[in-house]
């Protein structure tokens, strides 16, 4: 192969100014995700049907679509039926955290279910009432048994995060396509961008392994 | 209201329960406990020893029957749709250990005992932990106070679960095989706690497996088959020459040989 590369000609600027916006994008989607997957699962757990078969749609939706046609349709159908258009950003971080929701009320609501039936009962023989139960037993048993699958979901969305690119969001695909476009060296650009993503995801997949042997330590 | 010496602590009236269409378990169970009487329960799997014990605890719903609690009924069935009906102000009296997996993994054990007495009878934090503290060394736990669960010998765990029980002054002590998970050495730890318990004339129904406790503790014991009271009476004479053929069945096979 007589190609010749040229690190030198990719500027690190863009990428960088690329790579806050997508951690930007991470952080608020996993906020959304993290805090309003809970009360989803409970929802999809609840045994009054017109709770629970809305919020069941709702996941299914969004498990059942590809990623980047719920970006698509959220930046292009969304403002024509509802008239409401909040920023391209705003947008991006909606569409990746009710996705993001919707993949962590379903590990919510494995994690709430696998609750020993022991722990309940205890709380019932201890005079906690149904609130109390859930969050003083549940809530907090359920939530860290979820960690490791909250952080692959959380990095995942660190990646499908590259899809709002398509819709102008400036994040660093978007920053690395313009700059492959202007200097003519997608297979550098493209690489150093990899290894970014990777760099970021790495850590955290370690980190969720760790979590996990420790987990099983625990629990035997 | 005024309450004779000699009116039950507890009266279950014919208490009748099923899961689903097919398995009745109990099947009429009459059962009265004085103040200060430790009923053990004992007999084969399934006899519905258990059952009872989560039926007393309001933690399964009735066919039909009722229970009382120092002369207030608390468990009922009513309503054409037989609704169980709890009165839980009235449960509150009653505590419960179980076989395993009681201890809330996520909290220590100081956290374990206190939870209860804060959150739902509002004591100060400070006034808890307290007397948290001295049921701990009372129990010869009080090294343990800051573990977790998951640091603890299975032993220890139900000594603790014992202990959070203790925590909301309970007038009467449920014990549901509570040593059947154990290694056989952690046994007499925990057996231990419940006869000093019982020599405070602390009220307990216990279901067991093990026939040395239960004639060590007991002041009456129930034979529980097939969903009813097959035989009651005095722990010699239940263990000891049971009149019953299925009683002494049981026990000859429990024993071994018998005593």
């Amino acid at each position: 192969m007589d190609y010749s590369f040229d690190f030198q000609s990719v500027s690190f600027g863009p990428l960088w100014d690329g790579l806050i916006v997508t951690l930007q994008l991470t952080i608020a989607a996993n906020l959304i995700g993290i805090v309003l997957g809970f009360p989803l699962a409970l929802l999809i757990m609840s045994r009054f049907a017109p709770a629970r078969l809305p919020a069941m749609l709702f996941v299914e939706f969004f498990r059942c679509t590809p990623a980047i046609v719920q970006i698509v349709w959220f930046f292009y159908c969304v403002p024509m039926l509802f008239n409401v258009f909040l920023g391209s950003m705003t947008m991006g971080i909606l569409a990746l955290g009710l996705n993001l929701m919707a993949f962590n009320a379903e590990a919510y609501r494995a994690a709430i279910q696998a609750v020993p039936r022991e722990q309940l009962d205890a709380g019932i023989a201890l005079g906690l009432n149904p609130v109390q139960r859930t969050l003083y037993i549940v809530l907090p048993t359920a939530v860290r048994a979820s960690i490791p699958v909250l952080l692959t979901n959380g990095i995942g969305i660190f990646q499908q995060s590259a899809l709002v690119a398509i819709v102008a969001v400036q994040d660093l695909m978007y920053q690395a396509k313009s700059l492959a476009t202007e200097t003519y060296r997608p297979i550098e650009t493209f690489t150093i961008v990899a290894l970014i993503y990777f760099a970021v995801s790495f850590p955290v997949s370690q980190i969720v392994g760790y979590l996990e042997r420790r987990r099983q330590l625990m629990m035997s | 209201m005024t309450m004779s010496f000699s009116a039950p602590l507890v009266k279950i009236q014919s208490l009748h329960k099923s899961y689903g269409p097919h398995i009745q378990v109990l099947k009429g169970l009459d059962i009265e406990m004085k103040p200060g009487e430790r009923v053990v329960v004992i007999g084969p799997s399934g006899g519905g020893k258990s059952t009872l014990l989560r039926v007393m605890m309001g933690l399964e719903k009735i066919d039909s029957g009722a229970i009382s609690f120092g002369g207030k009924p608390y468990i009922s069935s009513e309503g054409a749709d037989r609704k169980t009906v709890i009165d839980t102000e009235v449960r509150r009296s009653i505590g419960m250990v179980f076989q395993h997996y009681t201890l809330f993994p996520h909290l220590s054990v100081i956290q374990n005992l206190i939870l209860a007495p804060c959150k739902v009878r509002g004591e100060a934090k400070a006034s808890a932990t307290k007397r948290a503290q001295a049921l701990l060394e009372r129990f010869g736990l009080g090294a343990k106070a800051g573990a977790y669960p998951a640091q603890l010998s299975g032993g220890q765990k139900q000594r603790v679960a014992i202990a959070r029980a203790l925590m909301l002054d309970p007038k009467l002590m449920l014990f549901d095989e509570v040593t059947s998970a154990l290694d056989p050495e952690l046994v007499a730890e925990v057996e231990q706690v419940i006869l000093q318990l019982a020599a405070q004339d602390m009220p307990m129904m216990i279901v067991t497996h093990d026939m040395w406790f239960a004639k060590n503790i007991a002041s009456r014991v129930i034979f529980c088959a097939g969903g009813v009271v097959a035989e009651e009476g005095p722990p010699e004479q239940v263990l000891g020459s049971p009149k019953e053929e299925r009683t002494r069945e049981f026990i000859d096979r429990v024993f071994h040989i018998r005593h």
